[in-house]
């Protein structure tokens, strides 16, 4: 459970942190999904094919169109666009289907099917789950970079990382025609599947890049949208190279949260100093330490560093459970216990996946040249944000791209019933990104979930919101009072319990 | 001959048509059977897929807060409503948290009556809930110390399911396709006695036998009206089935049930066959009776053979053999096109050969009995 949820994470897993992420999104595992779901193959038009996805056992409807890398030159060079439909159980809508679009950007939808059907089960029973793999992604001539697997990602040092040499390496790896595969471009692509498929109407559920996509498609085609759902939402005015200030704000969540709670505040009264004293010692002093490899348990040397170890941070808190260790992580590795730190970053080092080629042309295509001072005033006050910045920065000085124009970053106008959804621990799109997203917009409401972080839909009862909305098609109804009648997680105070002890004087009923 | 067929036809209709009770009571069961089965379902369905909060009683929770929290985000809590207090106790040992401080297993009691069908959903849903507990604290004390929480999963196993929505409703098709056939037996069943022990007891039968038709035309005839009617049942549970089942949530249990087009078809057919072989049944059973009265007793005895052959059909016992059995045969034939599956057309063929075959041995058997004084006068 744990695990699926770290690994189906979508978030802009690229920008994590420049350095490593070379080597963490190009991981071999990533080879291998390809491999084993490449029995992806569609036949003629009319007798659809039937794939099976990972995690999923249900036969499912699945194919691809063909269109053209470019589309001012249409006899050019040609690509295809996969798909997968989840069929609903009982096709009382056989016109609608709700299209789940993944984030990253570089994630395929296609690979996160079972979460997506997880999410949306009580959609799928009477409305299609439309998957397709954007261009560049999963099967749909996905642009990877090479990987060199010389070193075990415990010993990668990511200050030796030469972020134009990589870049350049991926370069000359890559045929396709880098500019075409934008967001803008490929939004085309996701209408032409749906005339395919013959769908009249369309409800859209995006997740985290996902909702740039759909506010795309909410600008570009609304005629063919009935309801819009922007989950961890990126708005048109933001870019997400500010994304890199989230993590800033997220850790600080921690710090207060660990605070204001009586148990984690006694437990480590000085977190906040035991993350300030481990980053600046690791700064100068990377560490290095023997370890037991966390899969093989064979003796192997962890060297941790500052990138590494805000890396670590940075993606355990895009999961409640790994959120819950990270009070505990900072004080024992303060005090020289890695384990805690080595075990998060097992559930990482073997790479995400993550279509680095994509990412590279999504980003410097319409993020990294909309930086305002303001904001580049606020990255540079923060060691996260600024490396995230500079990595892309140097990446994009040498990728083939097409900026995108001013009109581009407007907000969306549009009267679609659109549901905005956000989590407060959120580490990359925080819910104030969600309020500027629908600062146009006639008809939406947005619903921040307090104990949610990236991807509300899947963590909480904002899925049945989801459902709700592609039920009703307004969002006037929807009460979202289940959002906050949970319970936060409490944080790990050791190894073994998030559970403070209590003091036997509290337990006298014995008879 | 075919004047004398008709008009004895028509006679044997009109005669059965006119005690009004007897037709009621014949398609009562074909109408309210699917009825009584999409109300009950509807009812199973909603109560399991809409699950109510769970009121417990936990004792020393202090010990366990964030289990009780994470169990009351799960819809099972500490209840102080005793209307809605389950019988269900959860005892969280006094040790818990220094238990679990130490990673050694900590205790809670779950006190309950097992044997309970009212608590049984209750029961498993709050064990399910202390196994996720579990499982998630189990990974993240593996990563604490240092260790990827996959080495728990050895082997991955990946399904690749061949079933359809429509194929994963097989087994409650297989149900309601029973009570299809069933109703072919039901509604025919008071009119076989009336026509036969009953004909026999108002002393009409002498009589019919003594105008100028053959024994068989009678016989037939009788065979004819009763078959009519066993169609006339299946017809309308047929219908009533078609319009009511769609309403029942299948969707919420992961299928779909589609009573389609070439599947009327197909039990049409197929019930055409079960439908003779069913009104010769009973007819001769009937005619064997010595009064109507036992006539009664012995068709409730022998509706037990296609009752059971239903069964078999639809559990899982001697599938194989009872495809080319009577009845069992037809029945296996329709849930396999109701599940969409390639129709068998020659166990079907088979089936309904074997069934029309026994129909005419019996058909011909009851042409001697009557010939016979005994019988005509049941003495």
């Amino acid at each position: 459970m744990l695990i699926r949820m770290l690994l189906n994470w979508k978030g802009f897993s690229m920008l994590l942190d420049k350095m490593s992420s070379f080597r963490m999104m190009l991981g071999a595992s990533l080879l291998v999904l390809m491999n084993l779901t490449s029995l992806t193959v569609a036949q003629e038009k009319n007798s659809p094919s039937y794939c099976y996805v990972d995690g999923l056992s249900d036969r499912l409807p699945c194919g691809f169109i063909q269109v053209a890398e470019d589309s001012s030159k249409p006899q050019g060079r040609k690509i295809d666009i996969h798909y997968v439909v989840i069929p609903a159980v009982k096709p009382v809508h056989p016109t609608e289907a709700l299209l789940a679009i993944a984030g990253g950007p570089g994630q395929s939808a296609i690979d996160n099917a079972a979460l997506f059907n997880n999410t949306f089960k009580k959609v799928r029973e009477t409305r299609d789950i439309l998957l397709i793999d954007q261009r560049g992604t999963g099967r749909s001539n996905i642009l990877q970079c090479p990987q060199d697997n010389i070193l075990s990602p415990l010993m990668v040092d990511e200050q030796g990382f030469d972020v134009i040499v990589e870049t350049e390496k991926c370069l000359s790896n890559i045929e396709s025609d880098l500019a075409m595969y934008d967001s803008s471009t490929a939004i085309h692509d996701f209408e032409a599947v749906r005339k395919f498929l013959g769908y009249e109407k369309l409800h859209v559920y995006g997740i985290s890049y996902g909702s740039r996509m759909a506010q795309l498609y909410m600008r570009h085609y609304s005629e063919a949208l009935l309801t819009v759902t922007l989950d961890g939402v990126v708005p048109m005015q933001q870019s997400v190279l500010a994304v890199g200030l989230s993590v800033d704000r997220a850790l600080e969540g921690v710090l207060e949260q660990c605070a204001a709670d009586a148990a984690c505040n006694q437990q480590f009264p000085a977190l906040r100093s035991d993350l300030s004293s481990l980053t600046n010692n690791l700064t100068n002093n990377p560490v290095t330490t023997k370890v037991f490899h966390p899969m093989t348990g064979n003796p192997e040397t962890f060297l941790l560093t500052r990138d590494k170890l805000l890396g670590i941070l940075r993606l355990s808190m895009y999961s409640p459970s790994t959120r819950a260790l990270l009070p505990l992580a900072i004080n024992l590795a303060a005090s020289g216990n890695y384990q805690p730190l080595l075990g998060l970053y097992s559930l990482i080092m073997n790479g995400i996946d993550l279509a680095a080629g994509m990412h590279n042309s999504v980003v410097c295509a319409e993020d990294v040249h909309r930086v305002s001072t303001d904001l580049m005033a606020d990255i540079e006050q923060s060691y996260t944000a600024n490396s995230l910045y500079e990595a892309m920065v140097k990446s994009c000085s040498i990728w083939p791209s097409n900026r995108v124009d001013e009109k581009f970053f407007n907000p969306i106008e549009s009267d679609i019933p659109t549901l905005l959804l956000s989590g407060e621990l959120d580490p990359a799109t925080p819910p104030d990104w969600g309020a500027l997203a629908m600062v146009n917009m006639t008809n939406a409401a947005h619903f921040v979930a307090p104990y949610a972080t990236h991807g509300v839909a899947a963590q909480t009862c904002g899925s049945d919101l989801v459902a709700d909305l592609v039920d009703l098609g307004t969002v006037t109804d929807l009460d979202a009072s289940c959002l906050s009648e949970t319970h936060s997680k409490s944080f790990y105070l050791n190894p073994s319990s998030a559970q403070a002890l209590q003091s036997k004087t509290t337990v006298e009923d014995s008879p | 001959m075919n004047n004398r067929f008709t008009s004895l036809l028509r006679k044997e209709l009109l005669d059965a048509v006119r005690d009004k009770r007897s037709v009621m009571a014949g398609l009562y069961y074909a109408f309210f059977t699917p009825v009584l089965l999409a109300v009950v379902l509807t009812a199973v369905i909603n109560k399991a897929t809409n699950p109510e909060d769970i009121e417990i009683t936990i004792t020393n929770g202090i010990e366990a807060s964030n289990l009780v929290n994470y169990l009351s985000d799960r819809g099972i809590s500490q209840g102080d409503d005793p209307d809605k207090l389950k019988n269900i106790e959860l005892v969280i040992s006094t040790d818990f948290s220094k238990q679990l401080n130490r990673a050694e297993p900590a205790e809670v009691t779950l006190i309950a009556d097992q044997s309970e069908d009212s608590l049984r959903t209750a029961i498993a849903r709050i064990k399910r809930a202390l196994g996720s507990y579990s499982s998630e604290m189990v990974s993240l004390r593996l990563i604490s110390r240092g260790i990827n929480p996959n080495i728990i999963n050895p082997i991955k196993v990946h399904i690749q399911d061949q079933a359809t929505a429509v194929s994963k409703g097989g087994q409650i098709m297989g149900v309601m396709t029973m009570l299809m056939i069933l109703s072919v037996f039901v509604a025919g069943m008071n009119l076989a006695i009336d026509t036969s022990a009953g004909e026999r007891e108002r002393n009409s039968l002498a009589l019919l036998l003594s105008h100028p038709v053959s024994v068989l035309q009678l016989v037939m005839s009788k065979t004819v009206a009763v078959s009519i009617f066993g169609m006339l049942g299946l017809i309308l549970t047929i219908i009533v089935s078609k319009f009511v089942y769609p309403f029942v949530p299948w969707q919420e249990l992961g299928f779909s049930v589609d009573i389609s087009g070439s599947f009327v078809l197909g039990a049409l057919l197929a019930g055409f066959s079960v439908a003779i072989f069913a009104a010769s049944m009973q007819l001769f059973v009937s005619f064997m009776a010595k009064s109507f009265k036992e006539a009664q007793t012995y068709i409730s005895f022998v509706m037990f053979v296609p009752i059971a052959m239903s069964y078999a059909a639809t559990l899982d016992f001697a599938v194989e053999e009872l495809r080319w059995a009577p009845v069992s045969g037809q029945l296996q034939a329709l849930i396999d096109l109701a599940k969409g599956k390639e129709i068998p057309l020659l166990q079907l063929a088979v089936s309904c050969l074997s069934t029309l075959i026994i129909s005419l041995a019996l058909i011909f058997g009851m042409e001697r009995l009557l010939k016979s004084e005994k019988i005509v006068f049941g003495l």
